[in-house]
């Protein structure tokens, strides 16, 4: 393997992971004081990673096939490969960690903490995802998955007070528990059937009539594993404590890196080691689709009591990162399509939220969201997106959440499950009422005072890096609803996964 | 069908939706606002030019929008784009004078511009996607306009209008994915000619009708015209609640396929809404909320027409054509009523002008009694005339009390006018702006609906004798009762013997709220339910219990070790219950 042909197509994955990984390794090693050099290595490597997932997203579309793999051990091989379901998520990740990298530098200017530091890991957390997004097999996925968990840590803990120190203990024991029900379900998955290489379709079709009962097991054993991740309840508890961590690394970690990384995990299992039919012909699908439901609900009831806006966002997150869970639980590939386009949508929709909380908490020093009566005229611009994000959340057109639950919603009705559909209403009316009120709020509410603490810039509402941001998030986040039917709109793309999944 | 020359025709329809939102949202920014106020309501022309030369009957793809929108005019489409168009038109004009003085009058416009490109642009969907996008903006941008004064009542108004929003837009969510899944299509075309299950027709008839005003979902209507400025009540009350009416046209299969229950259920609650409204308005003290029951009232009689086309497809062509021309009727009169409201208040002490404002008032409240050569004469007439087609033994019946519904619009419209004569104090002043638009609106109503094709009713027929005397007994019978209640009251200091608070039905829910509230502190529970007047809905403080309960058990699943214990015994049950092990 290793003397084969080394072409560019074998190079772009690797390249794309060391557009961060670089830069975040000498980003490390610089001297506090050296911004420029810094912001230059962050923003040219997040330039470079946009060009050349440009250039891979191109090419898949066109059937080139970008892989590259060596053996670790002894028939353990470490692969990395660009399959349409991939190159979704990178493109995901390489299009918000560009904007979240704006927003960090920003944010963090006059942080009295090591941002060395932080940019450092920030820079390895992205890389682990993108390691995530190109894992050819459920080893390397395993890799990256847990340099995910110890690269977040450092972020999540980044300000250093107890209470985050106290977010970060509970993230890394939650993480570390399932990371080792994940090894063990890989690790059994790989003793008993070889193989472990991600295949569009499944690998584990034959081995129904045989092996149902370990399959069973070993399933869960892996769903509990990326379930902590996905914030499945009841492994949710670590996500609405982890909201202490900075605005930026927030946004990243409820929109495209840690949740995202156990969602887009669950849909690998389902899709491309078991495979859907298979899946659905063990009966693995129902209790997915039960607990996948059970969260959707639970995390908006919790969210309707929260009055501290991150905390309100992080159970919104809960509710709606299982939109992706259900999606992979109803078999058919509208469903399907519901589900997988909804990691990108959710993602667009949620970092704006998150960009905006931390607009008004840099700004204004405004936390709360009683204390967020008329936010909207003196940050009209941020409440606008915040507005965008929010009204696409409870599925309100042409934002994009509404085509993820018109999807969702079609693929259960061909499924024959119409109860989702009643979950899928009941979780919109509890969207509706904790978003709801902060619109109105923002808007049509009269300023009770001062704000908190404001911090006046001349001639914007607040910074132009932390304003732009959360702009165009939200401007994509309508784009992706309001031209779904347009070539390499998320829905097309997730339209040819789904296509390819469920090819005889 | 497209036509060659689609490309212009896009770009019309683009126009018509596309100009009214880039005004609206460029309203955002305060520099622009004092221009973008003087074109604002020019935005609507393009709709109106587009009623009067575009072709009607072709549809056009447009590429990349949505799930393939598609776009069009059709003959129902028209005629609702017709008067919606002029109303949006004329009431914006009048608003630019009525709210000069109100410092928020740039948030005004941004939504009412947003909640006009909604209501043009559901009229011009040919497909239920664009559908929901369009009527989703228009039911959520008039939020702006309901609690525009940001007053308790205007608050309150808009809490119980968003929250029916938004059951409203879930049930007609619901009803679309039953309707696109069983057609397997998008298009409304195909959903005329299937059976759609009960539930659907259900969903449909509550979901729609939440935004046409049927009874007992109609609760918004009384709180939010009243609340709203003027010039935004006309549209709401002339245009918006019609979209629930396009609603009921677009998607049931009116005319094609039969079902009798359901239009017995809407015949049954059409007559009670437009008798029930009348009695609910007549002791109101404000002439906007009489206005607002009012046309509860007058959506119950186009309900019983889409009543008699749901149930018996025979009469639908007949039938339609009227619902449509009803609307239109009601449309242009309630908008000039709500704009005479503020005319007149504006004119208070100003003898000559105020008469002539009367006048006005006058003519349209007339016209919806069904006063002989008025437009709703011939909506009346039209809607009555098919009856003669069906020979089941309550038709007799239901026609009397088509007929008799009229004597209670004139008692309703007495009432009005009684109390736009004493109740209204001074506000503003009657700028050219606004008279000139009231008055060109005042013209529209009389006569638009005599020039209409589709008004299959020849002028000499409505000469008739036989016709007169229909559309004037009712009139002088709910003249005299007016009479005799106006002498009652000054000579024998007579009082209306119930007191029926604006919403009607919604002011029991603090009763209820106290029942619950006693039978669950007599069980030891400390509930609160939400829906106190005057607050929005913040659950914080409300739903204690639950989230008391809520509270502990999460505490408890973030310790670990139940977690993981809890998934074990989960997973064994499911392995149980399919029957594993």
């Amino acid at each position: 393997m290793i003397d084969m042909d080394w072409t560019f197509d074998n190079w772009l994955p690797l390249l794309i992971l060391l557009t961060s990984l670089g830069p975040g390794i000498v980003i490390f090693m610089l001297p506090e004081e050296r911004i420029q050099w810094r912001t230059a290595l962050n923003l040219g490597g997040s330039i470079a990673k946009l060009v050349l997932i440009g250039i891979m997203i191109w090419g898949v579309r066109h059937g080139h096939v970008y892989e590259i793999r060596f053996p670790l051990l002894q028939s353990i091989e470490f692969v990395l490969s660009a399959d349409t379901m991939s190159v979704m998520m990178i493109a995901l990740s390489g299009f918000l960690w560009f904007f979240t990298t704006l927003y960090a530098i920003a944010y963090l200017e006059k942080s009295p903490q090591s941002r060395s530091r932080f940019f450092g890991f920030f820079s390895l957390c992205v890389s682990s995802t993108v390691g995530i997004a190109l894992s050819g097999n459920l080893v390397t996925f395993l890799m990256f998955y847990e340099m995910l968990t110890l690269s977040t840590y450092p972020l999540v803990v980044h300000r250093g007070t107890r209470k985050s120190m106290q977010a970060g203990r509970i993230y890394i024991i939650y993480t570390f528990v399932g990371g080792a029900f994940f090894l063990l379900g890989v690790a059994w998955l790989k003793s008993v059937f070889g193989s472990v290489e991600f295949t569009e379709g499944g690998i584990l079709g034959n081995y129904i009539g045989t092996h149902a009962f370990q399959l069973r097991i070993i399933f869960f054993l892996m769903i509990a594993g990326l379930g902590v991740k996905a914030a499945l309840v009841p492994f949710h508890g670590w996500l609405p404590r982890a909201m202490v961590a900075p605005a930026p690394v927030s946004a990243l970690l409820h929109a495209v890196a840690v949740v995202k990384a156990g969602a887009f995990g669950i849909v690998r299992v389902v899709y491309d080691v078991y495979g859907i039919e298979t899946c659905h012909a063990l009966g693995l699908l129902l209790p997915l689709s039960l607990m996948a439901s059970f969260t959707i609900i639970y995390g908006s009831v919790r969210a309707l009591s929260q009055d501290e806006l991150k905390k309100r966002l992080a159970f919104s997150t809960v509710s709606q990162v299982s939109y992706i869970a259900l999606g992979a639980a109803i078999f058919g590939p509208i469903a399907t399509i519901g589900g997988i386009v909804h990691i990108v949508h959710q993602g667009l929709m949620k970092i704006t939220l998150f960009f905006c909380a931390g607009n008004f908490a840099e700004t204004l020093e405004v936390h709360h969201i009683s204390e967020m009566d008329g936010i909207g005229r003196r940050m009209p611009l941020t409440m606008a997106a915040f507005t965008i994000g929010a009204l696409g959340m409870i599925g309100v057109p042409p934002v994009a959440g509404f085509i993820s639950k018109w999807y969702l919603g079609m693929g259960a009705l061909a499924a024959g499950k119409s109860w989702i559909i009643a979950v899928l209403i009941a979780s919109s009316f509890l969207n509706a009422a904790y978003f709801l009120p902060i619109i109105h709020r923002g808007w049509f509410r009269e300023p009770a005072g001062p704000w908190p603490a404001e911090k006046i810039f001349s001639r914007r509402e607040t910074h132009l890096m932390l304003l732009v941001p959360p702009l165009v998030t939200a401007l994509f986040a309508l784009l992706a609803g309001l031209l779904a039917d347009a070539p390499f709109s998320p829905l097309e793309w997730a339209r040819l996964i789904a296509e390819r999944e469920y090819r005889p | 069908m497209t036509p060659p020359d689609s490309i212009i025709f896009i770009l019309i329809l683009a126009a018509i939706i596309g100009l009214p939102l880039v005004v609206g949202l460029g309203l955002v920014i305060t520099r622009w606002q004092s221009l973008l106020i003087q074109i604002a309501p020019w935005t609507a022309l393009p709709a109106l030019a587009a009623v009067l030369w575009m072709p009607v009957g072709h549809t056009y793809p447009v590429p990349w929008l949505l799930l393939k929108a598609l776009l069009g005019i059709d003959a129902t489409g028209r005629l609702f784009l017709m008067f919606t168009s002029a109303l949006w038109f004329l009431s914006g004009l009048y608003a630019q004078g009525y709210l000069a003085s109100d410092s928020l009058r740039g948030r005004f416009f941004i939504y009412f511009q947003l909640s006009m490109s909604g209501n043009f642009g559901l009229i011009l969907s040919q497909d239920v996607i664009s559908f929901y996008v369009f009527f989703a903006l228009m039911s959520f941008a008039s939020y702006g306009l309901v609690v525009h004064t940001g007053d308790a009542n205007a608050l309150r108004a808009g809490r119980v209008y968003i929250y029916l929003v938004v059951i409203g837009e879930l049930l007609i969510f619901t009803a679309f994915l039953l309707l696109a899944f069983s057609t397997n299509s998008l298009l409304l075309q195909d959903y005329r000619f299937i059976r759609p299950k009960d539930i659907t027709v259900i969903l449909l008839l509550v979901g729609f009708g939440i935004k046409a005003g049927a009874l007992p979902v109609h609760i918004w209507l009384p709180l939010a015209h009243p609340a709203a400025p003027t010039p935004a009540s006309a549209v709401l009350s002339g245009a918006m609640i019609k979209a629930g009416l396009l609603g009921w046209l677009r998607f049931l299969p009116l005319g094609v396929i039969a079902m009798p229950e359901w239009g017995t259920l809407c015949i049954v609650a059409g007559l009670a809404a437009a008798y029930y409204a009348v009695v609910a308005g007549i002791p109101q003290q404000n002439p906007k909320t009489v206005l607002a029951y009012s046309s509860i009232s007058q959506m119950g009689l186009i309900t019983v027409g889409v009543g008699l086309s749901l149930g018996w497809p025979k009469v639908a062509p007949m039938v339609l054509p009227a619902v449509s021309i009803y609307a239109i009727h009601h449309g242009f009169a309630k908008g000039v009523l709500f704009l005479g409201v503020g005319a007149a208040s504006a004119t208070r002490g100003h003898g000559a002008q105020r008469l002539l404002v009367l006048a006005g008032v006058m003519v349209a409240a007339f016209s919806l009694a069904g006063a002989p050569f008025s437009s709703g004469a011939v909506a009346k007439i039209m809607l009555k005339e098919p009856l003669g087609m069906l020979h089941m033994n309550w038709i007799g019946g239901l026609s009397i009390l088509l007929l008799l519904a009229a004597i209670g619009t004139t008692f309703l419209m007495a009432r009005f006018i009684f109390l736009v004569i004493n109740k209204t104090a001074l506000h503003g002043r009657l700028l050219p702006s606004m008279w000139l638009s009231w008055a060109v609106l005042i013209l529209l109503s009389s006569i638009v609906v005599w020039f209409l094709p589709e008004t299959h009713m020849p002028t000499s027929k409505a000469l008739q004798v036989t016709y007169i005397w229909q559309a004037l007994w009712p009139l002088a019978a709910g003249i005299l009762i007016s009479a005799v209640v106006w002498i009652g009251s000054i000579r024998k200091k007579w009082h209306c013997p119930i007191r029926i608070p604006e919403g009607d039905l919604i002011s029991i829910a603090p009763a209820v709220k106290n029942i619950a509230n006693k039978a669950a502190s007599a069980g030891r529970l400390h509930v609160n339910l939400p829906g106190r007047p005057g607050r929005f809905l913040y659950p914080n403080a409300d739903w204690r219990l639950i989230q008391k309960s809520v509270r502990t058990i999460e505490s408890r699943l973030v310790n670990w070790q139940t977690a993981g214990l809890l998934f074990i015994i989960l997973i064994g049950l499911i392995f149980l219950w399919s029957g594993i092990f």
